[in-house]
């Protein structure tokens, strides 16, 4: 059980490891999870981010996560490694935390992002969120604990997932959740780890972007037995940028997608009919369609005078 | 596993230390967790002791929340302390095997990673109860509704796990005079049929928490000899990491 102890790493503070004796130096807290804090560190001018855990097991099973899952990626397309090192510090107090070190993620959280850069964006911000995803289920795996703060957004929209604390294999109850995206707080179904799971906390996550104030009223105001999906996806038809995605998150609601592979093609077909909106048929298309139906026609005369 | 979670507001009048019921609990293999529950009420600085006292004895654990975060609680409260209980017996198995405390701190992270492997799965798989106790007494009417959502979202989270896991309800003061205890639910895996888990509820006003905490524990007792004359074979392995 984490114990409730406070710590705090400061500004400049070197850390050496007690079993491997790698040094890093404190720059500054990048964030606080469920079981730990995050540090951005410094080694040979090197950035890098260190999680010190409250409970040796609770960061012991996370750092198991993460090496499964670079396993599995350097079986595939050999991507870069995000666990650099385990060990152990040691604080003047005598008291000992576990750490990890693993890459630095640079980059902002969807909200800021889009109002920095703007709602067109989203489109593809979301998407790129969704192949994040797919690349998890691939490998049997769901995210969990998807939420704004554990999204950071790049240049250009590109994105990553922090916070692996919630990564759960297919099957299993999910390890760790935030309430308002989970599917079992709104009725739509129970914790065990499956791709929909993910798809479900996106679709509210989507709704959360353009609705924040409503979505917070519907989580105050509702019994909770009354709480449903349908009162998410009509906040998802009043907002402008969601709009066109409704048929999409409805189906993201009610669990419709496989995995995040496939709900990500189906987010393209979105964007794609958004950036070609319906424009007059040209005549030449209905040339051509007259030239088929009489070509189709012609067709059949021949098979049923070959049958006759 | 075995998990007795008690849910109140204040303090015991009435009865038995609680304190010393949650620790014979305990020693029957039951982990014993409390929450006390806020809401602008004052437990007061003696019914704060208590409830982390009864949760020390009863090698749980205890926090004092309001009802809006009791379901998050609830959930993260049961998940930790059915880590913790099998952290415990790998612990002792550690022990035997490689000498010192058998604490995972002692090993090198690179042969932790294989011993917490253990520790999940058996979290995720070995059979789970959890038998609810819910102060019914006067100031806890208000909190009611918040209580019984609470109990549903943990029989979604129980049924989400690999392993078979039961839940029962339990109310005190009892309905009939001197019963210290009402069952409300008996052992179950599914709360979707059930209408309202207490339908006629009538709050008095003492607060038996040691005697209501004695009878959870018998009740406990009772249904593992049931089970044990049914011949059932689970029992034994959750002999093994209870």
């Amino acid at each position: 059980m984490a114990t409730s102890a406070k710590f705090d790493l400061d500004r400049g503070m070197v850390i050496t490891g007690k079993w491997r004796h790698r040094r890093y130096r404190v720059e500054r807290m990048l964030g606080e999870g469920a079981n730990g804090k995050v540090y951005l560190v410094q080694q040979d001018s090197r950035l890098m981010a260190l999680k010190v855990g409250l409970d040796t097991a609770d960061l012991q099973s996370e750092i198991n996560v993460l090496q499964a899952l670079e396993k599995q990626q350097k079986k595939g397309n050999g991507g870069s490694p995000f666990l650099y090192d385990v060990d152990d510090l040691k604080l003047r107090s005598g008291k000992e935390y576990p750490f990890y070190v693993m890459r630095y993620v640079r980059g902002t959280k969807l909200p800021a992002f889009l109002a920095a850069s703007g709602a067109e964006w989203f489109p593809l911000a979301g998407y790129n969120l969704l192949l994040r995803l797919a690349d998890l289920h691939g490998s049997g795996w769901a995210f969990g604990d998807l939420k704004v703060d554990n999204v950071l957004v790049a240049d250009y929209g590109r994105v990553e997932l922090v916070d692996y604390g919630g990564v759960t294999a297919f099957g299993k109850s999910i390890r760790q959740f935030t309430e308002i995206y989970d599917r079992g707080y709104w009725n739509a179904g129970i914790r065990t780890s499956d791709a929909p799971y993910d798809l479900f906390s996106f679709a509210v996550l989507c709704v959360q972007l353009f609705e924040e104030k409503e979505l917070y009223r519907l989580t105050a105001g509702t019994l909770p037995q009354n709480r449903g999906t349908a009162e998410l996806l009509r906040l998802a038809q009043q907002s402008q940028q969601l709009k066109p995605f409704s048929g999409w998150l409805a189906r993201a609601f009610a669990g419709g997608f496989r995995d995040a592979a496939e709900a990500a093609d189906a987010w393209n077909v979105v964007i794609h009919r958004i950036g070609r909106p319906s424009k007059p048929v040209p005549w030449w298309t209905k040339a051509l369609f007259l030239l088929s139906a009489a070509g189709l026609a012609a067709s059949a005369f021949w098979l049923a005078g070959g049958f006759g | 596993m075995k998990q007795i979670l008690l849910i109140t507001d204040g303090c015991s009048n009435v009865g038995l230390s609680p304190v010393v019921a949650a620790a014979q609990a305990f020693s029957d293999g039951v982990t014993v967790n409390v929450v006390g529950v806020l809401d602008g009420g004052d437990i007061g600085e003696y019914g704060a002791k208590e409830i982390q006292e009864i949760a020390h004895a009863g090698g749980g654990m205890s926090r004092m929340v309001n009802t809006r975060q009791l379901s998050q609680t609830v959930q993260m409260m049961t998940r930790k302390t059915v880590v913790q209980t099998i952290q415990q017996a790998v612990q002792k198995e550690l022990k035997s095997v490689l000498g010192g405390s058998g604490a995972l701190e002692e090993l090198p992270p690179e042969k932790r990673s294989e011993v917490v492997r253990v520790i999940d799965e058996l979290g995720e798989t070995s059979k789970l109860r959890v038998a609810l106790l819910i102060d019914a007494s006067a100031s806890m009417k208000p909190k009611m509704a918040a209580v019984e959502e609470a109990i549903r979202d943990l029989m979604l989270s129980l049924q989400s796990r690999q392993g078979v896991s039961e839940l029962s309800v339990f109310h005190f003061p009892g309905d009939k005079h001197g019963d210290d205890a009402t069952l409300d639910l008996d052992w179950t895996t599914n709360l979707s049929g059930v209408q309202s888990l207490f339908p006629k509820l009538q709050m008095r006003g003492t607060t038996p928490t040691g005697p209501a905490l004695q009878q959870v524990a018998q009740y406990y007792r009772e249904s593992m000899e049931e089970r044990r004359r049914g011949g059932e074979e689970d029992e034994m392995r959750s002999g093994y990491v209870g």
